[in-house]
């Protein structure tokens, strides 16, 4: 059965983070703001960089607005003015992300202006912007989500988003995969990175991809095939996922923009979960100066080791 | 058995990462006390299992490696203090993922061999030798190499020709 | 010649060249996702959704081997790929996006360097090109000149009719050679009205009146705010019909190996990043200039066309939703 998801909040919502950037901006603590704006597509979202208070009633907030904005606060987004404070519009997982940056030292909090949104979940990569939230449009991420209430924020309408419980499907599919041979779940990832084209759109969106050069573009030493073969795709992915195991934030960007289809946040959820079991980890939460594998425990387990 | 025989005809690839100060010792103190061992080792040396990057694996698989033994010092006698112990955490994580992969763990060793453990060394690689040799030869790499996106793969018989006259 | 094919007959013609032997490449499933590919069944052809990649990776592979080395001791080899080695190809259900931008990356690929990779592949494809009965409102094919039921770079064009079936019209000397060689599949023109073909809502751009902006405004403001959410992926240019800018790697090691040509995007921040290392277009904005310029402006100049074919795949996938049709719409009023 499908169950529609209330998203009569973010009207109040929408007019809220507009009051609040007219306001900073218009009081001049804050250089600019980066959020959402409607775009030409029925029901479409996407970033925009709001420098000019008047310009603040172009921010809206809605099931479309998909895009972790905090990719554009590293250091990889040179053309995002860097200039006084910014404001920046957040939904939980967003958050997650930019938390991690802080614990990384690539973001000062007092650089920022978190404007934090209640949030009700918003649309998969499948649905069509204009489709009304679903329990069979909603992306999958939200299904799992602990982070509806951003925490720690300078500005939080007070909306209560109200969600239905949903069937969580990333641990369903882990707990499927991990229950195969290896030979067969060899053959599933297999076929999903058949389908990889290396446009890096994965690596572009995540927050936490912000070397100045990627290992995988590097080729003194070549690490990893550039081609998009099999061999090449399974090799960057593997890289990738091993990379952002213990920082990835959970905000699914990279599943939602792939364009083949790739069950991305798969890997990195799966990652999560032994860091959890491993390491009592999670990413997000607080603000670690060394992450899970850039400290130790003389007590770790090592009971793979002979 | 005949089983066994079949399996004596292949000769497992097994590359090992091991640190300087500890395992790299332990298996000279081997080769020096005449210890016999299986020859299917290929050792590379570090300075220590921390320097040891877990796309190094990943590459010893896909270059054609059977099997990959990593060895080190014991916890709390790593030459440089805690090398070891951000190795433990790393190769923790990342023999995680690569079961998730698919890869078979069997193929995978990590252990601890001390500069005066000799014998452990030679138990450790003869261990995962015959383990390996017991796998059989690791293809999925080799095959995942051959495969092609279908606009580049050879499809006809005289593309193959070209290629297959080297 | 125009002529009357059914579904039953569609189907059948499908099976009829797999079985010859015949590779033939259609829209279908791979691992859930719609894409072109070789067709191991009939069966397995699905028209109802615009394929993810577009139809010119049968031209312009995603990743090819053009050329193999061996080295024994001393003794070096070079193997070269022959296009002569090339399976015979029916490109079928290609829509008017996909097939129309084909003749325009002729255009290219044999201009100074005849690309005889992709030229054979040319020589021995048959494109069936499929008129579109639905768009969405990322489709913007009217707005650059063409239309869902324009057969541009179709050798034989299918339009569906009332009453199941297509009406078929062949364009070229190939399309009636793919008649005639089946013609008991295909019967005369039944004179079913055609289904409605779809209406992208997009308005047409005045190209002219773009180009003659792009002319003159290399160095303007405005690029800085059309590309500021730009992430610098290669969603946009791989999924495109039209763009085709390609790398050359050597992958191998010491003894053997293969140089291989692969697809590449003026996106990614490498693209031009010089050995000195200097990068001209060192900033997204730049990068996403170059886009532009050379869809609308570049390729008119050198070839009379635009590098754009409306399909709206770089709309509908950007990360970050950056619409083109927007843009070149707002560029067209300045």
């Amino acid at each position: 059965m499908t169950n529609t998801i209330d998203t009569s909040i973010y009207v109040a919502i929408t007019e809220a983070i507009q009051g609040e950037v007219r306001r900073i901006l218009s009081e001049g603590n804050v250089s600019a703001v980066i959020g959402y704006a409607a775009a030409r597509r029925k029901g479409s979202a996407q970033p925009t960089v709001i420098v000019q208070p008047d310009d603040a009633e172009k921010l809206i907030f809605s099931a479309a607005c998909v895009n972790n904005l905090a990719v554009y606060l590293t250091k990889a987004k040179k053309e995002i003015p860097k200039t006084g404070k910014i404001g920046i519009v957040v939904k939980g997982c967003d958050l997650k992300a930019l938390v991690g940056l802080m614990g990384e030292s690539q973001l000062k909090r007092e650089d920022l202006y978190l404007i934090g949104v209640p949030c009700a979940g918003v649309l998969a990569s499948t649905a069509q912007p204009a489709q009304p939230l679903t329990s069979d449009t909603i992306a999958p991420k939200c299904r799992e989500c602990d982070a509806r209430l951003p925490t720690g924020c300078d500005f939080v309408p007070d909306q209560q988003p109200v969600i239905p419980e949903l069937e969580r499907r990333y641990s369903a599919e882990i707990a499927r995969l991990e229950a195969m041979p290896p030979a067969e779940r060899w053959a599933y990832w297999k076929e999903q990175f058949k389908k990889c084209i290396k446009c890096y759109a994965c690596r572009q969106v995540c927050p936490f991809c912000f070397c100045e050069q990627c290992l995988c573009d590097r080729n003194k030493p070549q690490m990893v095939e550039t081609t998009p073969r099999p061999a090449g795709n399974a090799a960057w992915h593997i890289v990738r996922g091993m990379h952002l195991a213990g920082r990835c934030a959970g905000c699914a960007e990279c599943e939602r923009v792939c364009p083949m289809d790739i069950p991305l946040n798969l890997l990195n959820r799966k990652m999560a979960k032994e860091l959890k079991e491993l390491y009592n980890y999670e990413a997000g939460f607080e603000m670690q100066e060394k992450g899970p594998l850039a400290t130790y425990d003389e007590k770790d387990d090592q009971s793979f080791i002979k | 058995m005949p089983m066994e025989e079949q399996m004596h005809s292949f000769e497992p690839k097994i590359i090992a990462f091991v640190c300087t100060w500890c395992t790299y010792a332990g298996a000279d103190l081997a080769g020096t006390s005449r210890m016999q061992y299986p020859a299917n080792v290929r050792v590379l040396k570090f300075p220590c299992t921390g320097r040891i990057d877990p796309v190094f694996i990943l590459k010893a698989f896909q270059q054609g490696a059977d099997g990959v033994l990593v060895s080190g010092c014991h916890p709390g006698d790593c030459h440089y203090i805690a090398g070891n112990f951000h190795a433990r955490r790393r190769f923790a994580v990342f023999r995680k993922l690569l079961e998730f992969v698919g890869v078979d763990l069997g193929r995978l060793q990590f252990s601890w061999v001390s500069a005066a453990e000799g014998g452990k060394w030679v138990e450790m690689v003869t261990d995962l030798t015959e383990r390996v040799r017991g796998m059989g030869p690791m293809r999925d790499f080799e095959e995942l190499a051959l495969e092609e996106q279908w606009s580049g793969a050879i499809t006809t018989p005289e593309l193959q020709e070209a290629y297959d006259s080297i | 010649m125009q002529k009357y094919l059914s579904q039953q007959n569609f189907i059948a013609l499908l099976s009829k060249l797999i079985s010859d032997g015949k590779r033939v490449v259609a829209p279908r499933l791979d691992a859930g996702t719609p894409l072109y590919g070789p067709l191991a069944d009939s069966a397995g052809i699905v028209l109802d959704q615009l394929p993810r990649r577009s139809a010119k990776e049968t031209f312009f592979p995603v990743c090819e081997d053009i050329m193999s080395y061996d080295k024994v001791g001393q003794q070096v080899t070079l193997t070269n790929v022959t296009p002569a080695s090339f399976p015979e190809t029916i490109l079928v259900g290609g829509r008017p996006c996909d097939a129309a931008a084909i003749p325009v990356l002729d255009a290219v690929f044999s201009w100074d360097y005849k690309d005889e990779f992709f030229l054979e592949r040319r020589r021995k494809t048959t494109i069936i090109g499929l008129s579109c009965t639905q768009a969405d409102d990322a489709c913007f094919c009217t707005a650059v000149g063409l239309s869902p039921a324009d057969h541009k770079g179709s050798d034989l064009f299918l339009t569906p009719v009332e009453g199941g079936g297509y009406a078929c019209e062949t364009f070229t000397e190939k399309g009636e050679a793919l008649v005639n060689g089946n013609r008991d599949l295909f019967a005369e023109p039944n004179g079913a009205q055609a289904l409605p073909p779809a209406e992208p809502q997009v308005e047409k751009f005045d190209l002219k009146k773009v180009k003659a902006w792009l002319d003159d405004h290399f160095e303007d403001s405005a690029w800085d705010g059309i590309a500021v959410r730009c992430v610098g992926c290669g969603a946009c240019a791989f999924l495109c019909p039209a763009c085709h800018c390609f790398d050359i790697v050597d992958e191998g090691t010491e003894k053997t190996g293969k140089r291989r040509k692969c697809w590449d995007a003026c996106g990614f921040w490498k693209f031009t990043h010089h050995a000195s290392g200097h990068n001209p277009r060192d900033l997204q904005p730049k990068r996403y200039r170059n886009r532009i310029m050379h869809k609308f402006k570049y390729y008119d100049d050198k070839f009379g066309q635009t590098l754009c074919t409306g399909c709206g795949r770089c709309i509908r996938f950007c990360p970050v939703g950056i619409d083109i049709a927007t843009i070149v719409s707002e560029i067209g009023k300045k």
